[in-house]
């Protein structure tokens, strides 16, 4: 009877999806937040010359500083304001911030079946179909707060939803056009040559959006702190308010990891063998870091930009990003037409 | 629009109820401030439409501290640390008009040297609050590097400042007659390294932010205004001169030294933001030539107590010891008692943020009869309710950085 | 281009109406009568005289009459911008109201309000004749009055502890 009970307990653990999802997704996605929030942090306050974090560890040069702040977060007092809707204040930032790294749960993170979370055939789609569900969460988080500058906030992220979806979603299916596949893991071996410099248009237009989709700055726009206060944030507080500002660098690390999957190579040029070390572990890792790399040049906007105005984002998405996106698209129906992949 | 009343039986017994005004229809009345990381010590009631403002009602008064009032009660040398409460980095320009109405009542003029003085703090002053306005512009439009930058910078200026008057921001400097304290031995060559600094840094602040293509079309078209409607608004400083009127109160009538250093004024036509910054960023430049000239002025004529000899005539020896030893003037006692014979008199100075007038009133006490101020601030409030209708919420912030509003100068 | 050629100006301007003039240091003002306010700054307007500088309010209690000036000068004209000339009147205590002249100058609008708030003064047909700066309460006592005292706090010196 205990025995079972374990056994159905690990077989839950290690059922691929929840697996990955704990490891790359949660943990792994923790760690690197916190390193990129703390090179975010670094890097603006080394072009504006200033120090930065510095006062938890010193020698770390104030890397823990992200864990201290998430204590603090932890332990704040939660204020719920009387006249907001209770339910959906609650729910609005845990939802969004756990389907925010949803995505993870399906894409693989080595071409050795017996580490795919979910079968592969379908796994661009899901992953994308699965990117586009939290951002609902915001708007929700606005509307529930029952706050104008929330509403305002909230409206606008419903506007640059509604920017940047279509393009994130065209460019990086163009390489499932190039390659004649939904599979990830058939688009990752399909790269001799990385993605990126065959189709340079699609990569940067998707660069825009997650650029777009996660408050990137010069599209920082839902959260103007001079116009809204801080958007569909503005009555949050304490760990709530941790997991909004959370979920946008989330979200940012599913994407990258999508990106890095489409156009970086994945895990290439590693080539995953048999065995847990070199079947995932090493193959997840390569990954995992060019979406590091790719965060941290997302995480460089930050002190060159100011921020665009709403109809200028807008504007630029619809009018410049989006005939990119398409673009790419079509580049790619040619280099599979020519059969360059 | 009508006045409604909530509660008709309320009144009826007599109690006042919360008097509302009903909205248009499809409109959205958003209260910027005062407790709004964007607003300042000030609210702006914006209605919108959409996206777009269609009414601004600028409230101010926030941090209302009725000097007209208190300086009423003040000694005559008083005011000064008063009124620069008004602009604390802008200490010099805010109080020299002051001072020189003063001496337009007593008729005296200040030595050459307290002339040349002055007009270098003046100029110091100038660039720091203009960093300060910067500094606020870059954070309204998301450019945190600009605002760390001009906030760093700026301590240059309020150090060099501190060098020359020994405060760092509240100099109380011009007096009567004069100035507070002659320069430093080692200032010339502080003032001269600053200089050097700034002039490169500015190349630098031109690249990151005027010609960053997101705030140029951040800045560009938005809160223009034509020099006529400029004109009417009676706007002041770099807003006017960045829709095309040629008015600065240092070429309108020189005052301390500004009829002997050579300096141009920036003068754009677009009216826009972006134009309004470029003036900015364009009057740093020339209060650094100013700067320069100042200093070597200083450094070539000989010392003399930089205070009208009327006044340094009846210094307690002790002063003139000291004045011979160390080479600085420390605040004559018979200020404290100043009176001044009955008059009136304006004056206007340049501020950063543009002319201040004062009028000044005296019957014959050792208080002021009355003191108007008219400080840039006021006069540039009228914007927000004139031009900011029409653009979009987000342009707020960039009509309010670029116009440099200061809520404490407005308010006074 | 001088304060007396600006005075030239201005009194060839308001030829045919009665004023008198009171000279201050470094500006000049020209007193009309109440009725005559609207058309002597119109006049003074189309001399070139384009906005206000200041509102300059001052209550003389003693001879019981306060006296308005818009002290106004030009952006357009550089010429004029060199002088300051005032365009006032007077009007009892008991009775304060003067027709406004937002429509003569924009730029006097929220300087009207202002001293409408600290005096008392009403402008008649202002168009937004509030509060600008003061709250309610403090407005009602207007404090710029001259029978408004500010009351000075005593300065409290205690003796520096001895031993």
């Amino acid at each position: 009877m205990m025995a079972g009970i374990i056994d159905l307990i690990l077989s839950i653990i290690f059922y691929p999806p929840i697996y990955q999802l704990v490891l790359v997704g949660l943990t792994g996605a923790l760690v690197v937040v916190i390193f990129i929030i703390w090179f975010e942090r670094k890097a603006t306050a080394r072009v504006q010359r200033r120090l930065g974090p510095y006062h938890i560890s010193p020698r770390l040069a104030g890397l823990p500083q992200l864990v201290a702040d998430l204590i603090r977060y932890a332990f704040q007092e939660v204020i719920i304001p009387k006249t907001v809707d209770k339910e959906l204040f609650v729910l609005a930032p845990i939802v969004a911030t756990v389907l925010s790294i949803l995505p993870i749960a399906v894409v693989p993170l080595t071409s050795n079946p017996a580490y795919w979370p979910i079968p592969m055939d379908y796994s661009m789609l899901v992953a994308l179909a699965l990117t586009t569900v939290s951002p609902i969460f915001l708007i929700v988080a606005g509307w529930a707060s029952n706050n104008k500058f929330s509403i305002i906030g909230g409206v606008r992220e419903a506007f640059v939803i509604t920017a940047y979806e279509l393009i994130a979603i065209m460019s990086i299916l163009s390489a499932s056009a190039a390659v004649l596949s939904f599979n990830l893991v058939d688009i990752v071996e399909a790269q001799r040559i990385w993605y990126i410099l065959l189709n340079p248009i699609a990569f940067l237009a998707a660069f825009l959006a997650v650029l777009m989709a996660t408050s990137g700055f010069p599209f920082e726009i839902p959260e103007s702190e001079n116009e809204v206060v801080a958007g569909p944030f503005t009555e949050y507080s304490g760990l709530l308010y941790g997991l909004n500002m959370g979920a946008a660098y989330m979200k940012r690390f599913a994407f990258s990891i999508l990106i890095a999957l489409v156009f970086l190579g994945g895990w290439s040029p590693f080539t995953p063998g048999e065995g847990i070390l070199s079947g995932y572990l090493i193959p997840s890792l390569i990954v995992v870091a060019k979406a590091t790399i790719l965060m941290m040049i997302f995480s460089l906007t930050r002190s060159i930009y100011g921020r665009f105005r709403l109809d200028q984002a807008l504007e630029g998405a619809w009018r410049l990003v989006f005939p990119m996106a398409v673009l790419g698209f079509g580049l790619a129906l040619l280099e599979a037409y020519l059969g360059v992949m | 629009m009508s006045v409604w009343v909530y509660g008709e039986q309320k009144s009826e017994l007599g109690l006042e109820g919360t008097i509302t005004r009903k909205l248009e229809e499809d409109l959205y009345e958003v209260f910027i401030g005062p407790q709004h990381p964007g607003s300042g010590h000030m609210r702006i009631i914006i209605r919108i439409d959409g996206d777009i403002i269609v009414e601004a009602d600028p409230d101010m008064g926030y941090v209302h501290r009725t000097m007209e009032k208190l300086s009423e009660g003040r000694e005559w040398i008083k005011n000064v640390p008063l009124f620069e409460r008004m602009a604390i980095h802008d200490a010099c320009n805010v109080t020299v008009s002051y001072v020189m109405a003063l001496e337009r009542i007593l008729g005296i003029e200040p030595p050459p040297r307290a002339k040349y003085l002055r007009t270098l703090l003046c100029e110091i002053n100038r660039i720091a609050a203009h960093l300060y306005g910067f500094g606020i512009f870059g954070v309204f439009i998301g450019h945190s590097t600009m605002y760390m930058w001009s906030f760093a910078d700026r301590e240059v200026m309020v150090e060099l400042a501190e060098k020359l008057t020994g405060a760092r921001l509240t100099h109380s400097y011009p007096i009567p007659g004069g100035a507070r304290r002659d320069m430093p031995q080692d200032f010339p060559q502080a003032a001269r390294k600053a200089v050097r600094y700034f002039r490169r840094r500015l190349d630098e602040y031109r690249k990151i932010f005027l010609d960053n293509p997101v705030t140029r079309k951040r800045l560009e078209g938005v809160g223009i205004i034509p020099k006529k409607i400029a004109a009417e608004l009676g706007v002041v400083g770099p807003v006017a001169r960045a829709s095309g009127i040629k008015y600065d109160a240092r070429l309108a009538e020189p005052y301390d030294a500004y009829d002997e250093v050579e300096f141009e004024v920036p003068v754009y036509e677009e009216g826009d933001a972006l134009a309004r910054a470029w003036v900015k960023f364009e009057e740093i430049k020339q209060s650094l030539r100013i700067i320069e000239q100042a200093v070597d002025w200083l450094e070539k004529h000989p010392r003399e107590a930089p205070i009208h000899e009327r006044f340094w005539a009846k210094a307690p020896p002790l002063w003139k010891k000291v004045f011979e030893a160390e080479g600085r003037v420390k605040l004559l006692p018979l200020m404290a008692n100043l009176k001044l014979p009955p008059g009136r008199a304006m004056a206007r100075s340049e501020t950063a943020r543009g002319e201040i007038v004062y009028y000044v009133e005296s019957d014959g006490k050792t208080t002021p009869y009355r003191v108007r101020i008219v400080s840039p601030s006021a006069r540039n409030a009228i914007v927000f309710k004139y031009i900011a209708p029409g653009y979009k919420v987000m342009d707020l912030p960039t009509i309010y950085g670029s116009i440099d509003y200061f809520p404490p100068e407005a308010d006074r | 281009m001088s304060l007396d050629q600006a005075r030239r100006i201005a009194e060839e301007a308001l030829s045919g109406i009665e004023y008198r003039v009171d000279e201050g240091k470094g500006f000049i003002e020209f007193i009309v009568a109440k009725e005559n306010l609207v058309e002597a700054a119109s006049r003074l307007k189309k001399a070139g005289f384009d906005h206000v500088k200041s509102l300059t309010v001052v209550d003389y209690k003693a001879e019981d009459k306060f006296k308005i000036v818009y002290h106004a000068s030009s952006y357009l004209n550089e010429d004029l911008a060199k002088a300051i000339v005032g365009i006032g009147t007077e009007v009892p205590r008991s009775n304060p109201k003067v027709p406004t002249l937002v429509y003569v100058w924009r730029s006097v609008e929220f300087q009207e309000r202002e001293v409408f708030e600290f005096f008392g003064i009403e402008f008649e047909d202002h168009p937004d004749l509030r509060l600008l700066l003061l709250a309610p309460q403090i407005a009602e006592k207007k404090p710029l009055r001259k029978d408004f005292i500010v009351k000075e706090e005593p300065i409290i010196r205690t003796k520096p502890p001895t031993g």
